[in-house]
């Protein structure tokens, strides 16, 4: 009897099967405030909230191919909170008219030993960060502002240094797929933050 | 030689001038009298020479009897000139014409003699022996010449018009006079100034209200947007009554839309309330809605809520406000109304509970307790069907509970705050929106249990019904200890409710005391909290009963803790009055059996110990009192053969039955008194 194939594509289909709608960009940290005060007006009206998440990206590398990522974060902040393990597809190409990046996303919840079971998995850890910001809501939008500061020595988090002069904002929608009202939303409210920040459509291979 | 030139050196000593805006005065002395030149008398006598110097004594005007001289007071500058004009003799002066002409004609003469003598002449003027003649002479003609120009000007009357010389009084008044045409004149100019101001004032206010009335779209616009959420769609402009962003899940879209009100005539007059601004709002949302609250019984006899009996007046329109913002205010509360219901109704059917909940139209039926049926429904009536409606709510009694309307709209807000807060941010930040809950459940790996324990637990029906409940039950409560204190009058039952009560609990402090007697008899104090399903009495030494809903239960337990005040009140009494407890039973195992809990027996024996009490009493039977005599005291008891001794007698005898009802005495611990007091002898 032969066992199944382990296949590198995630679960489709049912409640998992969410794609995550993507703007990006970024601000210097003089006008930081600005973008906030900004923010604060435009989101939902709740209290700003910041955070502090420690982020470790984790590979596994096949034969052949490209490797598999996988993103394990936890919260500074609220250390008994659970960590949270993201997988990322690639984003989505053609469809030129839609304004925003998607990509398939895979979001679970995990205990503590997270780092272990990954590492057990033969997962490697590839690089971590630390990101601290504010992050806002408006319906179903969610928008992040954080700095992203290098981990000086793996696994303290207490000695960080800025990895730019600039914060990066995020943009982001959690969607069934083929829900393209949503990057027209998106549209409309990155237009609005359109003089301190300019949101776009950003192919992470083309950086690469 | 020139008149005009020696004229006008002259006229400075001979007039004033006075000058002013408009005027120009010439005032002159007048010559009285101006006599032709004689020619005859022209070489007659010399100038007369007049001296206007004063003299530095003043004239003594009366020397009264007793030598007081008064004097005269001094002339002032311009009456002495005018005294000093009158004085000139002009008839005099015509000498010293003929003299100039006289001169003249010498000079001429002399100069045509000594052409070449005039200039060092000049220079040694003493030495020419005829040198004072010569200016005599010369002066007498430059007099002749201005008197000369002075009659031509005069005669011509296109340069100077003469007024004879008027006296000091009114040379003093010219100026007043001027003075007050200059004032009035000011004034004038003042008023004038004034009266435009007031008419600019009143032009403008007239002006502002005519704008107030003719209030423009856009003011009006500006002043609904700083209330209500507006949003521009296309060439509509769409408000948002919903409480959405508040954090209700209400599906209603509750959209209004701002209309220009155009359809009126500019030409016509305006109405008062003439508002250029109309919202159109849906017409599911029009007229007014409230949530009814009311609890029915079923049958006759359950208590009386006590529920106020108001008519419900339509809310009368604050003055000031417009008409689209009540309007609105009303939209939006028949919204409110209408999500209340909504939630209600879904809860009423998902809610398992042992007798179902009833939905019926704008109705949900439920019964908190047996026999009770609590009622919530949605009133709504729009404008139109007002009328009809108004007309049989008045027959009918209204039984609004209003505390419950009033806490549904409050825990509907409650739950739009909870729906707004229990959104809370996720941690770390990439993960995505959604309760907390579950979240924790995997990674924590709740069962099912623990995670239906993190869920909020009642639902807004649940809520209200126990908030009913409660209610209910406080109301009965204090209906039941109200009849029994008016029905029974001794022991006294007082009931202190406390002001501060939660939505669910609420308690009242009970005592029994007798009359006259609350300081001693302080036996029985009793805390009810009243919850939602049941009574807990707190007993003074601790103890906790716990009562059902049953009204009858609770009135029996106050009528056997009545029964026992009294025998705790013999009790307290018997320390007082100085007598021994012998026994003491708060439940009796002797006896009839009562229905209502237990008789309570006690036994004192007098300060001597000849007579002893007996009491019992029961919260049904009632009480019974018994009184031992001493053996000596029973003359009926049979001599006993064994007992010859005289200290035997000492012995209590038979008991004796206390006609009770019969006593003196406004109660029955008064009633005891007396009775002890009679037992116990006198020292």
């Amino acid at each position: 009897m032969e066992a199944p194939p382990v296949t590198v594509m995630p679960v489709t289909g049912g409640t998992i099967n969410m794609m995550e709608y993507l703007l990006q960009g970024s601000v210097l940290d003089q006008s930081l405030d600005s973008l906030l005060h900004r923010l604060r007006g435009l989101c939902d009206n709740m209290e700003p909230e910041s955070f502090a998440d420690h982020e470790l990206v984790y590979l596994l590398k096949g034969q052949q191919g490209n490797p598999f990522i996988l993103r394990a974060r936890r919260s500074l902040a609220h250390p008994t909170a659970p960590w949270h393990l993201r997988y990322l597809g690639q984003p989505e190409v053609g469809d030129k008219s839609r304004h925003a990046l998607v990509r398939n996303c895979v979001d679970v919840s995990a205990s503590h030993s997270l780092p272990d079971f990954l590492n057990e998995m033969g997962f490697r850890m590839d690089h971590e960060f630390v990101a601290k910001g504010h992050i806002f809501r408006k319906g179903v939008l969610k928008v992040v502002v954080s700095k992203l500061s290098r981990v000086l020595v793996p696994g303290n988090t207490d000695n960080t240094e800025p990895l730019s002069l600039s914060y990066l904002v995020e943009l982001s929608v959690l969607a069934p797929a083929g829900q393209d009202t949503v990057s027209e939303d998106m549209r409309s409210f990155a237009e609005q933050l359109k003089p301190l920040v300019h949101l776009e459509k950003i192919d992470p291979k083309r950086l690469m | 030689m020139s008149g005009e030139n020696t004229f006008s050196q002259h006229c400075s000593w001979n007039s004033v001038f006075l000058c002013f805006d408009l005027f120009f005065i010439v005032r002159m002395f007048v010559f009285q009298r101006l006599q032709p030149v004689n020619r005859s008398r022209m070489s007659g006598s010399p100038a007369v020479r007049v001296s206007i110097e004063s003299s530095c004594e003043r004239q003594v005007q009366e020397v009264s009897l007793d030598g007081v001289e008064t004097y005269v007071p001094p002339l002032s500058m311009s009456q002495n000139l005018a005294k000093l004009a009158q004085r000139i003799d002009f008839g005099q002066g015509s000498d010293s014409d003929e003299e100039d002409l006289n001169g003249e004609s010498r000079e001429s003469e002399w100069s045509k003699q000594n052409p070449d003598e005039e200039g060092p002449v000049k220079f040694q003027p003493c030495l020419w022996p005829w040198d004072s003649v010569r200016n005599n002479l010369r002066s007498a003609l430059t007099e002749m010449c201005v008197l000369h120009d002075v009659l031509s000007i005069v005669k011509e009357k296109k340069y100077m018009a003469l007024d004879p010389v008027s006296q000091d009084p009114t040379v003093a008044k010219a100026p007043q006079v001027f003075q007050l045409i200059s004032k009035k004149k000011s004034l004038a100019t003042a008023a004038q100034v004034l009266l435009k101001g007031a008419e600019k004032l009143s032009k403008s206010v007239a002006e502002s209200q005519e704008q107030r009335r003719q209030r423009d779209f856009n003011a009006e616009l500006l002043h609904l947007r700083s209330q209500w959420k507006l949003r521009k769609v296309g060439d509509k402009i769409l408000g948002d009554l919903s409480y959405r962003s508040a954090g209700s899940l209400f599906t209603h879209h509750g959209t209004f839309e701002v209309i220009k009100n155009t359809d009126i005539d500019l030409d016509k007059k305006i109405p008062d309330d003439y508002c250029p601004l109309n919202v159109q709002i849906p017409s599911d949302l029009e007229g007014s809605a409230y949530i009814k609250v009311s609890i029915q019984k079923q049958a006759p006899d359950i208590g009386d809520l006590g529920t106020v009996n108001l008519f419900r007046r339509q809310p009368k329109a604050r003055p000031g406000a417009q008409a689209w913002h009540s309007k609105l205010e009303a939209a939006q509360n028949v919204l409110l109304c209408k999500e209340i219901f909504a939630q209600l109704s879904r809860e009423a059917v998902q809610i398992k509970s042992h007798i179902p909940h009833i939905v019926v139209k704008n109705q949900i039926i439920s019964q908190p307790f047996p026999g009770l049926q609590l009622s919530i429904s949605l009133c709504h009536s729009s404008v139109e069907k007002k009328n009809q409606r108004t007309s049989p709510d008045k027959t009918k009694p209204d039984d609004h509970l209003y505390v419950l309307e009033h806490n549904l709209h409050q825990l509907i807000r409650e739950f739009h705050k909870q729906t707004l807060s229990s959104s809370v941010m996720p941690h770390p930040a990439s993960v995505p929106f959604g309760p907390k809950r579950l979240r924790l459940a995997g990674p924590m790996a709740y069962d099912k249990a623990e995670i239906s324990s993190l869920q909020p637990s009642d639902g807004l029906l649940e809520k209200i019904i126990k908030q009913a409940k409660h209610i209910f039950l406080r109301s009965r409560t204090a209906r039941t200890i109200d009849c029994l204190a008016s029905r029974i009058e001794d022991p006294q039952i007082q009931a202190h409710w406390s002001n501060i009560n939660d939505v669910y609990e609420s308690s009242v402090k009970v005592l029994i005391t007798s009359q006259g007697y609350e300081q001693i008899c302080k036996s029985i104090q009793l805390q009810l909290n009243i919850g939602v399903e049941q009574i807990r009495v707190v007993h003074r030494d601790g103890r906790v009963i716990t009562l059902s809903h049953q009204e009858q239960e609770l009135q029996d337990f106050l009528l056997s803790q009545m029964s026992q005040h009294q025998v705790h009140a013999v009790q307290q009494l018997a320390k007082v009055m100085g007598w021994h407890v012998l026994s003491f039973s708060n439940h009796v195992g002797l006896g009839a059996i009562e229905s209502i809990g237990n008789a309570s027996a006690i036994t004192v024996a007098s300060p001597n110990g000849e007579y002893a009490i007996s009491v019992r009493n029961g919260p049904e039977s009632g009480c019974k009192v018994l009184v031992q005599f001493p053996r000596c005291q029973a003359k009926d008891l049979p001599k006993s053969d064994v007992l010859q001794d005289g200290k035997w007698s000492h012995l209590r005898g038979p008991y004796k039955e206390v006609h009770w009802s019969r006593m003196e005495g406004r109660n029955f611990v008064y009633k005891m008194e007396l009775l002890m007091a009679a037992l116990t002898p006198c020292p």
